[in-house]
């Protein structure tokens, strides 16, 4: 573990803005139609308690990183197995945003620029910070926290301001039924983007006052929760339900619609750092975690160490995890949620704490 | 030592990342589009114009004694071929820069493409490419090529693409007769089942605008205006409507801003005219158990009585409210007008299929399929209007009261 320490309010950010990432720029649980917007609410409610599983586990080992308690947990072998795997989740979850990452700036502004390019210098910097540490990534997070809110307001004024919001194209509310938000809530929006709060519990440890864990983290979920939730029904209200299910980033078509006095319009440098805020967040998170993860499992003592053929191995592996957008997009969709999503997010960690609890009440007796 | 490889180092790294873009374009390489337009030919090929902006016309705009430029401010370059793309690959041949088209502002589409072909093939590329902008407007050619729009050149606005755009959203503005879409709102209406698109067409004369000379004329000979609503069903366009009609359907649409509605009075049919300054209709559905549709139409509409040729009192308000039954008489006959047209048509552009959608989701699922065909046709309408004349401008009585007793 890194000597470091982090405080609540940049939990908070940190989360924020993880969850914000790429989740913003893609038409989340539009299979709920014009009411995705509720999809995300649900899905967001669904994590909180995603997230005090989380937490428990947390609460048990407040001073030790997953990747040790799992083995105390679940014994020392089949513990490194599930460490060992979780690091491959996280790498792998890095690889995955950062081809998103990639992909986006490609279709939509650098054409002609190969895909290795941009996302070799977008890691060049993950690496970086990784190399510096959580504290740094921490601070970074803040003032990132600013840029994004800050356009986000200006992003959503001017959206009011040009009367672009058609309030019709959300209705008729609840076309499908409960049963279909619910639907889309636990096959889409549970794991993407809020279950992969999963990568958090890798982070707890190095927070300095545990006891503003639990309102910094649930209250970053339910902000960002809401936030993406405005930001489907904007988009739905703007571009209706069609084109925002067959567009990739419907936030862009949402900002190039913006037209205002005839003079601010073609906006999409807003999008262009957004993406760039949130994807960067993320995907230092997630490596990070590998990272820290992997100095923990293999007793490696300087992460630096670690960093630069970690970057490496993330970097081919974002260009080998599919060959073009739409297998990469399909993958996600389909396979991502059941694989990985489910087993990783859901039942691991159901498991590890049901063990953690025998474990405890196991010893407790023992005392007595 | 350490110190002399940091600066090396951080020197490389600027010059590979401070360089610049990768895929950079620089302005002079570009050709920037004003407008396309697409046409139809008798094998079924495309025919493609861009209007290219020429640069040093148009930035004298404004400056005095400068007037009557000798070359023309945009130019045209047609190519023709099976498919955008490759058309757009094409110009290459006759344009000497990249053609640009992330400040195109306007689409126009041939009446011969949109009655034979429709205009959903070509609609395609226009959303999905990253550099063309859907915001663009989008205008449909009467009785002319598409080419011909373009090569016509207006004397305000220097670039004729921007003349059309504001001559559409001036005349949406204070006249009521036309509206403005952009491609994305136009496609939005195409893939809605129950809703379907209505485009201003434009129109000119052909090959009388393309010389600087014609626009030296106070009147010039090739005139870009605004003609009527194209109406489309299923993606090709199978009806124009002009006056009273098109009226109608954008009053329904809800994007009348101002407009001026004759009154008639003691049989003299354009005794005074009524000056629309807001107004508000709303559209509802109402679907009754036995499967009959009802569609609520409400307009507030308030206004001004700007001008009286009959001799009214307009002092008192007895006889206001008498003009305000007119008026509101005119309103509901062009509205119903619009209704049995689209009806007749059988095409809903009126978007009351979408606001049975609202309404009643369930029904909706059923008849969604056959919505034009079977049940639009049999949509009963009710029109109610409320109209308030707030004002009657300086004079209340006119002058000519007692002259013409």
């Amino acid at each position: 573990m890194e000597k470091a320490k982090i405080n609540a309010g940049q939990l908070f950010v940190l989360i924020f803005l993880f969850e914000m990432g790429s989740a913003l720029l893609l038409s989340l649980g539009i299979e709920a139609k014009q009411d995705a917007w509720m999809a995300v609410m649900a899905g967001m409610f669904g994590s909180l308690l995603l997230f005090w599983m989380y937490y428990r586990l947390y609460l048990f080992y407040p001073d030790m990183l997953p990747t040790s308690y799992m083995q105390d947990i679940i014994g020392p072998f089949l513990g490194k197995i599930a460490a060992y795997l979780y690091i491959l989740v996280f790498m792998y979850n890095a690889a995955r945003v950062l081809r998103d990452f990639g992909e986006m700036l490609v279709i939509f502004a650098y054409n002609e620029t190969p895909l290795f390019i941009i996302n070799a210098l977008l890691l060049l910097l993950v690496v970086y910070i990784t190399h510096k540490g959580i504290e740094v990534i921490a601070r970074t997070g803040e003032i990132l926290f600013v840029v994004l809110y800050v356009l986000a307001v200006t992003g959503s004024i001017l959206i009011l301001v040009s009367g672009l919001i058609n309030l019709d194209h959300l209705k008729p509310v609840l076309e499908g039924g409960i049963g279909r938000i619910l639907k889309t809530a636990g096959t889409e929006t549970l794991y993407v983007p809020f279950g992969e709060a999963v990568v958090f519990f890798m982070i707890l440890p190095y927070v300095n006052r545990p006891d503003k864990i639990k309102p910094a983290a649930l209250s970053a979920l339910v902000l960002s929760g809401i936030n993406l939730s405005i930001t489907m029904a904007v988009n739905v209200a703007v571009l209706g339900v069609d084109l925002t299910e067959r567009s990739q980033f419907p936030l862009l078509n949402t900002i190039q619609a913006i037209q205002v006095a005839e003079f601010l319009e073609r906006l999409d440098v807003f999008f262009m750092i957004a993406l760039i805020v949130g994807g960067f967040i993320k995907i230092s998170i997630y490596f990070y975690a590998a990272v820290i993860g992997a100095s923990d499992l293999f007793r490696v003592k300087e992460i630096s160490r670690l960093v630069f053929p970690l970057g490496l191995v993330v970097l081919f592996l974002s260009m080998v995890i599919a060959s073009g957008y739409a297998e990469h997009i399909r993958e996600g969709l389909h396979f991502v949620p059941l694989y990985i999503h489910l087993p990783f997010h859901v039942i691991l960690p159901a498991l590890l704490l049901t063990g953690a609890a025998l474990k405890k009440r196991h010893s407790v007796n023992k005392r007595n | 030592m350490k110190i002399k490889l940091y600066c090396l180092t951080s020197a490389l790294v600027g010059i590979i990342l401070l360089s610049g873009c990768w895929s950079n374009q620089e302005l002079p390489d570009l050709a920037l589009v004003s407008a396309i337009g697409i046409d139809l030919e008798k094998d079924g090929r495309y025919t493609f114009t861009v209007q290219v902006i020429n640069p040093g016309n148009v930035a004298g705009e404004g400056m005095q004694g400068t007037g009557g430029s000798e070359s023309p401010p945009v130019s045209t370059y047609t190519e023709s071929g099976w498919n955008l793309t490759e058309i757009n690959r094409k110009l290459s041949k006759k344009v000497s820069r990249h053609i640009y088209f992330a400040h195109t502002n306007l689409v126009v589409i041939s009446e011969k493409l949109a009655q034979e072909e429709g205009i959903m093939p070509v609609l395609d590329v226009l959303e999905r490419d990253h550099e063309f902008r859907s915001s663009a407007q989008i205008v449909i050619s009467h009785q002319s090529d598409a080419e011909d729009i373009m090569k016509t050149l207006s004397s305000i606005d220097k670039v004729p693409a921007n003349k059309i755009i504001n001559t559409m959203k001036s005349t949406e503005k204070v006249w009521g007769e036309h509206v403005s879409v952009s491609v994305r709102e136009l496609i939005a209406k195409l893939v809605s089942p129950g809703e379907a698109p209505v485009v201003t067409t434009f129109h000119t004369i052909e090959n009388q605008g393309e010389t600087l000379q014609s626009i030296q004329r106070t009147n010039p000979d090739g005139r870009l205006e605004a003609a009527g609503l194209a109406i489309f069903k299923k993606g090709k366009m199978v009806d124009m409507t002009t006056g009273e009609i098109s009226k109608g359907i954008v009053w329904l649409l809800n994007k009348v801003k101002n407009t001026a509605v004759s009154v008639q009075w003691e049989g003299e049919k354009h005794a005074a005219v009524f000056d629309l300054i807001r107004q508000q209709t709303k559209v509802s559905a109402d679907v009754e158990k036995g499967g009959t549709v009802r569609m609520k139409v409400n307009v507030a509409a308030e206004g001004n009585v700007s001008e009286v040729q009959h001799p009214i009192n307009l002092a008192s308000p007895q006889a206001l409210n008498k003009m305000e039954q007119r008026v509101e008489e005119t309103i509901k006959q062009s509205i119903m007008h619009a209704v049995d047209k689209a009806q007749e048509l059988e095409t809903d552009i009126l978007g009351f299929g979408e606001a049975v959608h609202r309404e009643d989701p369930e029904k909706w699922k059923k008849w969604e399929d056959e919505w034009e065909e079977s049940y639009f046709p049999e949509v009963q309408v009710d029109v109610s209007a409320d109209v308030f004349i707030r004002r009657t401008g300086l004079r209340d009585e006119p002058f000519h009261r007692y002259l013409t007793k």
